[in-house]
């Protein structure tokens, strides 16, 4: 569980801008940060606090949720980093917020969001051409949902029963079962999460395991956006 | 002649150019119909169209709207404030349930008057069997966009204590912020936590011996802290309180505030996955209170200084370490008045406490230890002059291993071999503790009204203390009832004033313990108050 350093509040203290995913994947150690940063320019409704989940068209919002349904977000599933269409509204979203707040540079901003949409349409191209359509994966945790509505493939399982909650040995068992009898085309999890039973499953099952980088840095050579779903969508091959 | 043939011609004309007539009227006829006819099929196939394109726009509007919702619903999000959701309709609310099982070797009225000697005269809090420590609820809101407001209000048997209410701004400049109201001092990190957030069941044992079982606790004040834009993360803080807390201060010490603290914490991050956090403090005052020494009442001046350090060190998700310690020092100089034979010594104090405590994590787990000690360095108590003979130098010991089904819950198990009693007993207690608790920071996010439980089971076992020269109650009497602080009874006397209510539950009317009965005598003289 990520946790408030004073060094991410003191960054908070020294920000012009605070820009960050929204839809509660920082509430562990975001409103912390807000507050004990003391600065007046990040705090919520100012223009230097910026939510880009504002700017993504979110999924599987819930309408009443409450902790016995494990980890869940209730504004929508926050991992749209995954998913082009989203993070190509997100960038022109970051483009406006920067270019009102620094209107001096509005033009430089507005220049490399052109730029950045142009090679985002570039790699759509080379990224249609990868052969996910119709393909089926069992996933650790509800990360891989933005990613299988635009490139077409299916999450059938997940070895979390509940988000955020390490699953069972019944639940893992029955879903070996099942594994076993559908074949799926593959199991996905992250470097840093779920790794263990993902390879134990993967081995019992005889289902590739692929592993994913849960985020741009999370693994070698994911330095950037695009090289990191370059990386998440031949993985998935 | 002529004019015959003229008619005749114009005869012949007018029926020839009739019969053209005829024939293009007839041609135009025909004409006309055709365009008419090429018309309306114009006209029908413009009608399909229309139909075709009002079809299309039923079809999009249908789809917009809901297009639209999801828009909108993520640009509600935009009045969302700290915790997401909207907050122009309810303040964050979450509730605690802090209960546990408690087994000592000691017997109950054992651990009521199992002080520290040279320390503090209150028992300690458990009971052996079941135990509610408190049910937590905790309100959050922005209130505009200058201030955030807080309160936690535990709810006890003995009724509901306000203990943290107060305001925080957010909009100064230049890294300035200030908290107003009532609130728990933050001149150092184990005072500023709630008993749920502790890592262990029990506060620290220089804690417990120089500040009470909640440390300082809720005080009426105002604290000022400026975080300055430096390359390492450091906060300075300074505080105003009224100075209520019953062990160091106390509330009869001087009319208006008459506690000051100053703190600074510094932060910096030797490694990549580690993060180093010390800083000084100091808290100082007026007091005056009857809890430090049995029967008598002190008043002098005080001062608390403290340093502490915190180490943590997490390279991943399923490990880490956190290793904490703080070193705290009193001088503490006034005079003590016994209330028995109202002779009235000086009173000289220099004593320190330290303790470590380690928190290991593995996966779900936590392994934890701990070490208290008093008089390191200093162990000064002169009581007219003299100093006196306490006995052996308290210390304590702690182990727990801890279970976290999620991130909501916690399953402790604690020892504590408890050596502070002074009379060569130790207190070896084992408590198994089921402590399910929220794990979020401060301003919990709760969506419909979510609660969480925390059941908090430690055992001690703690040897009854009797003081040479001190004796706090012989034996053979029937328990009693100690007020847990002066501060306790002026609520219980001062009605309108009261920010704690204690009822008498199936009609135990409680009793004074005889040396507090001879100086707290009001109680029974006004009956008014019931059994309050």
């Amino acid at each position: 569980m990520v946790e408030a350093k004073p060094s991410m509040i003191l960054a908070g203290r020294k920000a012009d801008i605070i820009m960050y995913n929204g839809l509660d994947l920082e509430i562990g150690y975001l409103p912390l940060i807000l507050e004990s940063g003391k600065n007046p320019k990040i705090v919520p409704g100012k223009p230097g606090n910026c939510d880009c989940s504002h700017f993504v068209k979110a999924i599987e919002k819930f309408g009443a949720v409450d902790r016995s349904m494990g980890d869940v977000h209730p504004l929508g599933n926050p991992h749209y980093h995954y998913s082009p269409a989203n993070i190509l509204r997100v960038a022109e979203g970051m483009t406006n917020t920067l270019a009102d707040l620094d209107r001096a540079n509005a033009d430089y901003y507005r220049a490399n969001f052109r730029s950045f949409a142009e090679r985002l349409k570039e790699r759509q191209k080379k990224w249609s051409t990868i052969p996910l359509k119709g393909k089926k994966f069992v996933a650790y945790h509800k990360l891989f949902e933005y990613l299988a509505r635009e490139f077409g493939f299916q999450l059938v399982g997940y070895v979390e029963a509940k988000p955020g909650i390490p699953p069972s040995a019944g639940h893992v068992q029955s879903l070996i079962e099942s594994m076993k009898a559908n074949k799926p085309d593959g199991i996905i999890t992250t470097s840093f999460y779920g790794k263990k039973e993902s390879e134990s499953i993967s081995a019992k099952t005889g289902v590739k395991l692929i592993i994913l980088p849960g985020d741009v840095g999370g693994m070698k050579g994911t330095d950037d956006w695009f090289s990191f779903m370059d990386m998440v969508l031949t993985s998935l091959q | 002649m002529n004019h015959l043939r003229c008619l005749l011609g114009i005869a012949v004309f007018c029926s020839l150019s009739t019969a053209a007539f005829a024939q293009d009227t007839t041609e135009r006829l025909n004409a006309l119909e055709n365009a008419i006819k090429s018309q309306t099929k114009t006209i029908e196939e413009q009608q399909k169209t229309i139909e075709g394109l009002k079809e299309e726009i039923n079809k999009q509007t249908v789809q917009e709207p809901q297009q639209k919702s999801q828009e909108e619903s993520s640009l509600s999000a935009k009045v969302s404030g700290f915790f997401g959701g909207s907050v122009l309709t309810n303040p964050n609310i979450s509730l605690l349930l802090d209960t546990f099982y408690h087994e000592s070797n000691l017997k109950n009225d054992e651990l009521e008057t199992r002080g520290i000697p040279g320390y503090t005269t209150s028992g300690v809090e458990q009971r052996n069997g079941f135990n509610l420590r408190a049910a937590e609820l905790f309100l959050f809101a922005p209130v505009d966009p200058f201030f955030n407001l807080y309160a936690n209000l535990p709810i006890t048997e003995d009724g509901i204590e306000l203990e943290e209410a107060f305001a925080v701004t957010t909009s100064l400049p230049e890294g300035f912020q200030v908290k107003g109201g009532k609130f728990k001092s933050n001149f150092s990190r184990l005072d500023a936590q709630h008993p749920h957030q502790w890592d262990f069941f029990d506060i620290a044992l220089p804690y417990r011996a120089f500040l009470g079982d909640e440390g300082l606790g809720g005080e009426k004040g105002v604290q000022l802290t400026w975080l300055p834009a430096l390359p390492f993360y450091t906060q300075f803080g300074a505080e105003v309180l009224q100075g209520e807390n019953a062990l160091l201060f106390g509330a009869d010490a001087r009319s208006g505030p008459h506690v000051f603290s100053f703190f600074a914490k510094s932060s910096f991050e030797p490694t990549e996955n580690s993060t180093l956090l010390f800083g000084p403090s100091v808290l100082f005052g007026k007091t005056r209170n009857s809890n430090i020494v049995s029967d008598a009442e002190f008043d002098g001046n005080s001062a608390l200084y403290g340093l502490e350090a915190v180490w943590k060190w997490k390279p991943s998700k399923q490990q880490g370490l956190i290793l904490q310690s703080e070193y705290l020092y009193l001088t503490q100089h006034g005079n003590l008045t016994d209330l028995t034979t109202a002779t009235v010594d000086s009173l000289r104090r220099h004593q320190d406490g330290l303790y470590l405590q380690g928190i290991y994590q593995w996966y779900r787990w936590r392994f934890g230890a701990r070490y208290d000690m008093l008089e390191l360095f200093a162990d000064t108590f002169k009581r007219a002059g003299v100093q006196q003979d306490l006995g052996e130098t308290p210390w304590r010991a702690t182990a727990s291993i801890e279970f976290n089904p999620s991130e909501f819950t916690r399953i402790r198990l604690q020892y504590n071999h408890d050596r502070s009693g002074r009379d060569g007993r130790s207190n070896d207690e084992g408590n198994p503790a089921v402590h399910i608790r929220d794990r979020r920071p401060r301003g919990t996010y709760v969506l419909a009204a979510t609660s969480h439980l925390s059941a908090n089971c430690v055992g001690s076992s703690s040897a009854s203390s009797t003081y040479l020269g001190y004796v706090s109650e012989p034996p053979s009497s029937p328990p009693c009832y100690h007020l847990k602080s002066d501060v306790a009874y002026r609520r219980k006397t001062h009605a309108k004033n009261s920010s704690r209510v204690i009822s008498d539950i199936n009609g135990f009317k409680p009793r004074l313990c005889q040396a507090q009965r001879s100086r707290h005598a009001p109680l029974d003289r006004q009956p008014g108050e019931g059994d309050r």
